[in-house]
């Protein structure tokens, strides 16, 4: 890329990343009960402190009647197209060959980890993350081989949304993105910025550039590859929309946890009704 | 056979620490699960018998069909209940023997737990080996007290399964305009499909 171009591309970025930073404080602001669910009992928290996380209430999702609508239209999408590749990917792909590519798609995100984990207020998390790239970039032969894992540094993902969540944002409304999946306004946001912000990306440039079109052709491949598990588990589901939703939601609480700390707010299970008498059988006069 | 909420139990001190009993637990019933699945000596029938019971060992099944129903527990008909816990019995044990049938030789174990509140603990496992390439870490939620402990729910990667379920099903029922009816009869159509891995792709 020439010198014009990418401080052009580079200035765009970085208009964009202020506005998402802007975006993101303005979340930040919100008091905490304002994008929790209006009619849950957690939504207006007494002394001003966040309330845990209660992975039984329905989450919010006032946009309902369009996320339903842009899941069908995904799911049909899914099936028509995407799963067919990624599935025609796995059939012509070797194993082995497929654990290289998943090692690179991996390796390649940890840049952005390792600023994220920083963010969060661990900078020990963000120098295993730093030492995972640069182990597995040389010694695992450009991020081929993950023999950081075996070297006691084993992954452990971070991303902007969570970061957002651990400084106390709430997720706010359900959203669902279209191909993307599910998701909600914090961590929407959160995945914008991850974009914008994403070191590896400034370096080999965005999508328009072969390296950055093919490092997004694989990274899809791939995470359609390792959803297929959960892709398969809906179809035994009764309402594969409400599903999606609460496994998503009570994924996200559970890494939001993963870097606050705090603890989570499990359902109580009711003691089983007594059954009532047996009734006497009609007799047939 | 009624199963009353662990309130038989003494009251107990609240404690953040372990409770090696639940773990014990855990550590044998679910690895006989495990263990069932990956014996080949056992024809589908067998495994099938087998799977059930050796579930019926590690679940409070009324209990946990009685929490998937969520608020509409509450305004069941008795035999609108029993239908749906047979009808919901049937789909999850051919939802979950199927799942869980592809893995082979894998290994439980327990990392550690943390008691809740008295007779409400979770435990912390890992399960490793045959075709993992890596750990996967599963939390198991039990119920009970002194030697006498059933499972209630299992995490895995945040999610908890009983309350996936629960969102589901009371979604499903709402659509349905309360109408548990429509629930049951879309469990028992589901059941009829045939086993995974055939006609699933």
């Amino acid at each position: 890329m020439t010198t014009a171009r990418y401080e052009g591309f580079a200035c765009r970025r970085r208009r964009l990343a202020v506005a998402g930073l802007a975006a993101a404080s303005a979340i930040l602001a919100a008091p905490p009960g304002a994008l929790a669910q209006p009619d849950s009992p957690a939504a207006a928290p007494a002394n001003g402190e966040l309330p845990p996380a209660d992975l039984a209430a329905t989450p919010y999702d006032p946009w309902r009647g369009a996320n339903q609508q842009l899941f069908a239209f995904s799911m049909g999408l899914d099936r028509g197209l995407i799963a067919p590749v990624a599935h025609g990917y796995r059939r012509v792909t070797p194993q082995p060959i497929r654990n290289r590519v998943s090692a690179v798609v991996e390796n390649l995100g940890e840049p952005g980890t390792a600023i994220n984990h920083l963010a969060q207020g661990h900078p020990r998390r963000a120098g295993k993350a730093t030492a995972r790239f640069l182990i597995n970039s040389t010694v695992g032969l450009l991020g081929m081989f993950d023999v950081a894992t075996g070297m006691k540094l084993p992954p452990r993902d971070a991303d902007f949304g969570q970061t957002l969540g651990r400084y106390g944002a709430q997720p706010g409304p359900y959203i669902y993105i279209p191909i993307v999946g599910p998701s909600n306004v914090r961590d929407g946001l959160g995945m914008i910025v991850d974009i914008i912000t994403d070191p590896v990306s400034l370096v080999t440039g965005g999508v328009s550039t072969t390296l950055g079109a093919t490092r997004f052709a694989a990274t899809t491949v791939d995470s359609r590859l390792r959803a297929d598990g959960a892709f398969k588990a809906l179809k035994d589901a009764t309402d594969p929309y409400a599903t999606t939703r609460s496994a998503y939601t009570q994924r996200r609480a559970f890494v939001v946890r993963g870097a606050s700390g705090e603890p989570d707010v499990l359902p109580d299970f009711e003691p089983v009704p007594a059954e009532p008498p047996a009734e006497p059988s009609p007799v047939p006069h | 056979m009624l199963l009353i909420a662990f309130g038989a139990a003494p009251p107990a001190l609240a404690q953040a620490g372990r409770e090696p009993q639940a773990e014990q637990f855990v550590q044998t019933a679910a690895q006989k699960v495990i263990a069932v699945l990956a014996d080949r000596g056992l024809s589908i029938a067998q495994k099938k018998a087998t799977f059930h019971q050796a579930i019926n060992e590690l679940a409070d099944v009324p209990k946990v069909t009685n929490f998937v129903l969520g608020k509409y527990a509450r305004t069941v008909t008795p035999a609108q209940r029993q239908q749906f816990a047979t009808a919901f019995r049937t789909y999850a044990e051919g939802v979950y023997q199927s799942r869980i049938d592809d893995y082979r030789g894998e290994k439980l174990t327990v990392t550690g737990s943390v008691v809740r509140k008295p007779g409400d603990v979770v435990v912390n496992t890992t399960i490793s080996g045959g075709q993992l390439d890596r750990p996967v870490v599963v939390a198991w939620r039990v119920q009970g007290a002194g030697g006498s402990w059933k499972v209630v729910d299992v995490q895995f990667k945040g999610v908890w399964l009983a309350i996936t379920q629960q969102q589901d099903f009371v979604s499903t029922i709402d659509n349905a305009g309360g109408d548990v009816g429509v629930l049951i009869a879309q469990l028992q159509r589901d059941a009829q499909r045939p086993a995974a891995g055939v006609a699933r792709n």
